[in-house]
């Protein structure tokens, strides 16, 4: 009953990011913000020291400045509970399907993108949401987009040594109204085959922008120029109509995978797009 | 790694590794069976537990990450003598069959009308501002996190719905 | 009277606060050892190199075993003995046991499992239907054929004839408690085993087999199962015979418990199958001749698929009269899963298929599938007089002496064959086919069909469901709605009771009433969620006329209650009700044999009832009554037994009379899908089934519920995918989609027909455990229906129908021209 035998590991919970990033310069840690994505996939090959974030106050939190910055530790719970502009309905909607309750309580929104699966639900909306991430090391702090930070499936730029400690809204994309669309087959609590984010702003009946992602139809979520640029300057009322399955399937390579064979994804992504535009202007 | 965590209002010291998850740590080391091993995989929602009161999955959350919160667990809820009015609620509504998942279940519940109390908006939730009508949907929404392979949902939700009823008439 | 009472399960109030226990709840001594096998990682080949010291070296490993620490490796076959633990070489399936970690802990166990080098010589494994047919890979020599009149014949001239072919998917168990046995070595050697097993002496058996023991030393008890459906008729046989090898050779306890994706590697899933068709019919849609083909993919062993796939082919007519009918049955083998036992045991795979015809025929004549269905049904059963009411538990009868009739002598023993397993076809006598009952129009299988209740069962569904209005206006609302579109459909049930190896239809049971009046009782079924124990509990005290709460209800134990069969086939209330009723008559007739001496009147005269015994004019109190019926030395233990008469089956001919009787059901499911992607949901279910005189209305209202929404998960969400080496890769939660709480019925009405039983059987109760999984072939036909409303061709679903396929399907009809 016991794990006798087993050479005993660290676990350090710091309460400062200095702390953190101080133990990530001494050595390889797996980096906990919430560990509902780790844990499954790490299973029991949970190897080595574990460093815990969730412990430090200025990671978690959203906060109002230049742009909207979330803290990399804050709970899809206190994601969905917080008082948002309509241009974040998209993110909000998004942090109520991730999982169960059990896990929205749990898993942050940093550690769904440093773990950066291809079907992870916050990707879609932050990229709709042109969202940059702040990463700390030992070399200061940095920010990049996150259209580059994701580099591949489970891939992303973050350095060994680095905490992803934030995500930031420029001003501009806090503006706009948005929608996340999601299908699986099941309505709840699936991983799911396609999912889609999409923003819009509109003056005087004309959509001057559109902002729309699909996420698990590729290796990495992606944005449609394509289609983002069909619906800019289209009415309103011609939405959905402007939106093409060759606008979608250009920037989009999707897998044929347990879930859903390619050809679907397509057909699938193509409407939910239509579905999520349309929702947006509602 | 000695810990020590705060369970069902008491204090327990308990010595494992820090890899060691809370559902192993309740089930192996401190004989609290009641929270089950479903899936391992924070999927199927039988190893729920509240922390300060929020449902969240033993199976994936480190015990050492538990340290310095309240733990509930099925057996800190009540008693065979002095049963939750949720746990009262699945008994004489049949709410399970095997039995399983419902120690996940109940305690999901639990923090579930907590959480309605709270008044917090659902996906299900037509208006996000509320007030929030207990609708069959509403539940089977809220508790998406527990499967129950026996698939006894229409008596999870008749045992959720009366309890809530119960708690509103109090 | 405690019967046809609505009262909770007997653990309800443990269950609700965490207590009830379970295998793995169970606290064991310090020095338990923990288990885990190390798995093949290709689907086909030979292991040419096992390193595994790596193993050893591992952190907490105690020990380690591989092929060569065993003569023979042990097997684990409920059937024909080619299951061994751990491969002996040959790697049949990928997932395949290669070796066995003992360890101090589960987790330093399965991370050891991982360190093994192993080397494969690969060789193209045999993975799809087409695989195997083309290399001829099978069980039994051939397809095993039976048929009925002419079928070739009937349906060439045919007006009209419908051909198709479909797949059906597999189902995984998904138990919530995963597979889990414990083992602790006793004095003597003798062993006693925790496992999560529908079938005691099963494990019982292959536990003694595997260590050359006598049966007797070993001993094997099941509290209950966190959830069985098939999976644990045979499945659990690897784990208590690998706990058993270590504690025996340890002399330390040893337990056992697979992870949830070890568990859906490893074990067998419910068959998946082809099903071709061909059917003639007339211009009403009464078919004059059907042949079907049903290619079954087995898996690398054949554990219950023999039965399986014949119960499939016993189901093949479901409701209809199929005067012309021929079945051709292929048992594949091949390189994956040994695909097993699973709520409906194949029946299911068989009733899809004659619905499929009978969706197509209504769709080829542009009729009310429900039209054609009825246009088919058995004729109505004659009413029989015995039949009229409830059977009270009393006056006193011998069931044991209803021995079945004087059938042939049966092969004499062979230690090997396990007697007690559905596998275990070869074994089984041949036996004469029973008479047709002059007049009643006869199954496929030549069973005269005397109890069919399916037009006055459907009859009332129609009009509770309000069938006709709803269909109308799904029409008017389809027509109004381009891109969602609803359909609706009514599927029949008939559902076979019995074990179809018949000597399996007998069981135990053991009942001790102490000098205090409590009642121990003890049956050879096993718990599993289904109600059993309470309900054989209320059996019981109807007859001591106590309150049910009043019986003490124990573990299934081999050593209290012998030679059981498995707990399956739906039998478990059918059989072990009976046989504790039959011991409890025993006692009861002890008792008032006693009391009546004493009053100097008959024992007839003497009445059990609200826990007071009458007679005389006096009333004592049970626990009075047993207390002096102890002083006066009657003995107060009594074993019962019951075996289920009239069976006459001869499976190689298919003829003769395999069920006692059968269950009925009808449900009536209202779907909507979208057109675009095809995501679907059902937004009403009405469900009517048919148990007979209920024992427990709501245990048995939950088990139609649950299983009508398992039956809809089946054909809907639960898709299993292989990839092309072998790979299952929807081994999780997470991929493999469960119904969820949000997959229930929006309206969700579900009734009990109510009428007795015409066998005479518990109470003239029916058995719930499987029938009503079937009303969720409703739900994979309502989704035909909505499909064949987005254009003019026939919408030949797949299942399960995903919204891939559904979208597919959509497409299809509308390309149609």
């Amino acid at each position: 009953m016991t794990d006798t035998g087993e050479d005993m590991r660290s676990y350090a919970r710091p309460q400062t990011l200095d702390e953190a990033i101080g133990l990530l310069a001494q050595g390889q840690h797996r980096i906990l913000a919430g560990g509902t994505d780790l844990y499954p996939s790490a299973g029991m090959q949970l190897d080595g020291d574990v460093l815990d974030l969730t412990a430090i106050p200025a990671l978690s939190g959203v906060t109002h400045g230049a742009g909207l910055r979330i803290g990399a530790c804050t709970t899809w719970t206190a994601i969905a509970e917080a008082d948002l502009p309509p241009a974040l309905r998209c993110l909000q909607q998004a942090a109520r399907q991730v999982g169960g309750r059990q896990v929205q309580n749990a898993g942050t929104i940093g550690g769904n993108l440093c773990n950066a699966s291809p079907a992870a639900d916050g990707v879609p909306p932050l990229l709709a949401l042109d969202a940059v991430v702040e990463l700390s090391g030992p070399g200061g702090t940095r920010q990049v987009p996150l259209t580059h930070f994701l580099t591949g499936p489970r891939q992303t730029l973050r350095a060994t040594d680095e905490v992803l400690t934030a995500v930031i809204l420029p001003d501009a994309a806090l503006y706009g109204q948005s929608s996340f669309e999601k299908l699986g087959a099941r309505a709840y609590l699936v991983i799911s085959i396609a999912m889609v984010a999409a923003r819009i702003q509109v003056t005087n009946g004309q959509i001057t922008k559109a902002a729309i992602a699909v996420g698990a139809c590729s290796g990495v979520a992606q944005r449609l120029p394509a289609a983002e640029a069909a619906l800019t300057g289209a009415p309103v009322a011609e939405a959905a109509a402007r939106v093409r399955a060759a606008d979608v399937a250009t920037a989009l390579s999707p897998i044929d995978d347990v879930r859903a064979s390619a050809s679907y994804r397509i057909v699938a992504a193509t409407e939910l797009v239509r579905r999520a535009v349309t929702g947006a202007l509602a | 790694m000695q810990i020590s965590l705060d369970i069902n209002g008491s204090l327990r010291d308990v010595y494992l590794d820090p890899r060691t998850t809370l559902l192993d740590a309740l089930r192996s080391h401190l004989g609290l069976t009641g929270t089950k091993k479903g899936c391992d995989h924070g999927q199927c929602g039988a190893c729920t537990v509240l922390l300060d009161g929020r449902r969240v999955n033993a199976c994936l959350t480190l015990a050492c990450m538990a340290q310095g919160a309240k733990v509930t667990t099925i057996e800190g809820l009540g008693s065979s003598d002095a049963l939750s009015p949720l746990q009262a609620q699945f008994l004489n509504h049949d709410g399970f069959q095997c039995g399983f998942c419902t120690p996940g279940q109940i305690c999901s519940a639990t923090a579930m009308l907590e959480e309605l109390a709270a008044g917090w908006p659902s996906h299900a939730s037509t208006d996000l501002e509320g007030p929030f009508p207990l609708s069959h949907a509403e539940i089977a929404e809220r508790m998406s996190g527990n499967l129950c392979r026996c698939a006894a949902y229409s008596n999870i939700v008749d045992a959720i719905q009366n309890a809530a009823k119960d708690g509103d008439a109090k | 009277m405690s019967l046809g009472k609505s009262l909770p399960h007997d653990a309800a109030p443990l269950h609700v606060t965490g207590q009830a226990r379970y295998v793995d709840d169970i606290p064991l001594p310090a020095t338990a050892l923990h288990l885990a096998f190390g798995l093949s990682t290709i689907a086909h080949g030979e292991v040419t190199a096992l390193d595994l010291s790596a193993v050893r070296a591992a952190p907490g490993v105690v020990a380690v075993y591989g092929p060569e620490d065993f003569d023979p490796v042990p097997d684990c076959s409920p059937s024909a003995h080619d299951e061994p633990m751990i491969s002996t070489g040959e790697v049949l399936y990928l997932g395949m046991p290669l070796f066995l970690v003992a360890a101090d802990s589960h987790l330093a166990a399965r991370k050891a499992a991982r360190l093994a080098k192993v080397s494969y010589t690969e060789k193209p494994a045999l993975l799809t239907v087409d695989d195997a047919l083309a290399a001829n890979s099978r069980f039994e020599d051939g397809p095993v054929i039976w048929a009925k009149g002419d079928a070739a014949r009937a349906i060439a001239t045919a007006p009209h004839v419908v051909e198709g072919q479909f797949e059906l998917g597999g189902q995984e168990h998904f138990y919530l408690e995963g597979q889990v046995a414990a083992c602790l070595p006793l004095e003597g050697g003798d062993l006693l085993v925790h496992a999560s097993t529908q079938h005691p002496t099963e494990i019982q058996h292959k536990v003694a087999h595997a260590l050359h023991l006598p049966m007797s030393a070993v001993r094997v008890e099941v509290r209950r199962m966190g959830g069985g459906f098939g999976g644990k008729e045979s499945q659990g046989n690897a784990l208590a015979i690998a706990c058993a090898v270590v504690a025996a050779r340890t002399g330390r306890p040893a337990k056992m418990r697979y992870d949830r994706d070890d568990d859906m590697m490893i074990t067998g899933k419910r068959h998946d199958l082809r099903l071709l068709y061909r059917a003639g019919f007339d211009d009403r849609g009464q078919l004059t001749g059907v042949a079907f083909t049903h290619l079954f993919r087995c898996g690398w062993a054949q554990d219950l698929s023999l039965p399986v796939a014949d119960r499939a082919m016993l189901h093949a007519d479901n409701c209809y009269h199929l005067p012309h009918i021929r079945i051709e049955s292929h048992r594949l083998k091949t390189h994956t899963q040994s695909a097993t036992a699973f709520r409906g045991f194949g029946g299911p795979q068989g009733m899809v298929g004659i619905e499929r015809v009978m969706d197509h025929v209504a769709h080829a004549l542009g009729r009310d599938p429900l039209e054609v269905r009825r246009a088919n049904f058995y004729a109505p059963a004659e009413p029989v007089a015995s039949a009229g009411g409830a059977s009270p538990p009393g006056p006193p009868e011998d069931i044991s002496e209803q021995a079945i009739g004087a059938g042939p002598v049966p092969p004499s023993p062979d230690e090997t064959v396990d007697l007690t397993s559905r596998g275990a076809v070869e074994g089984q006598p041949e036996r004469g086919v029973a008479p047709a009952s002059p007049g009643a129009q006869t199954t496929p299988f030549f069973m005269p069909v005397e109890d069919f209740i399916g037009h006055e069962l459907v009859a009332r569904l129609v009009e509770t469901s309000d069938y006709a209005a709803r269909r109308a206006a799904i029409a008017d609302w389809n027509a109004a709605s381009p891109i969602l579109k609803r359909g609706i459909a009514l599927t029949p049930v008939k559902f076979g009771i019995s074990f179809t190896l018949t000597h399996l239809n007998q069981a135990g049971a053991l009942v001790h009433v102490y000098q205090d009046g409590s009642i121990h009782l003890n049956h050879g079924g096993t718990e599993m969620g289904q109600g059993l124990f309470q309900k054989v509990a209320q059996v019981a005290a109807g007859v001591f006329g106590v309150d049910p709460y009043a019986i003490k209800i124990t573990a299934t134990d081999t050593a209290k209650v012998p030679n059981t069969s498995a707990t399956a086939a739906s039998s478990g209330s059918d059989l072990n009700g009976m046989a504790a009723r039959a011991a409890c008559l025993t006692l009861r007739d002890r008792m008032a044999a006693f009391i009546a001496g004493k009053h100097q009147v008959k024992a007839d005269a003497v009445r059990f009832e609200g826990g007071r015994v009458r007679v005389a004019g006096e009333s004592y109190g049970f626990d009075q009554v047993a207390a002096w019926a102890y002083l006066a030395r009657v003995s107060l233990s009594s074993t019962g037994f019951y075996a289920t008469p009239k069976l006459q089956w001869d499976r190689k001919a298919g003829k003769g009379r395999p069920f006692l009787y059968f269950a009925y059901g009808a449900a009536v499911t209202e779907v909507v899908i979208d057109t675009l992607t095809g995501e679907n949901r059902i937004l009403r279910a009405d469900l009517l089934h048919d148990t007979g005189n209920s024992l427990n209305p709501a245990l048995d209202i939950g088990q139609i519920e649950g299983a009508y929404v398992q039956g809809a998960g089946w054909l809907t969400t639960e898709e299993l995918v292989w990839d092309g080496k072998g790979r299952l890769t929807t081994h999780a939660p997470s991929t493999y989609k469960l119904p969820a709480c949000s997959d229930r019925p929006d309206v969700f009405n579900v009734a009990l027909w109510g009428r007795p039983n015409r066998e005479d059987s518990v109470g003239r109760s029916k058995a719930v455990g499987e029938p009503p999984f079937m009303l969720g072939i409703s739900a994979f036909y309502a989704l035909s229906d909505a499909v064949a409303a987005c254009g003019p061709g026939y919408p030949a679903l797949d299942a399960p129908a995903t919204p891939e396929r559904v979208l597919a399907a959509v497409q299809r009809v509308q390309a149609h021209v």
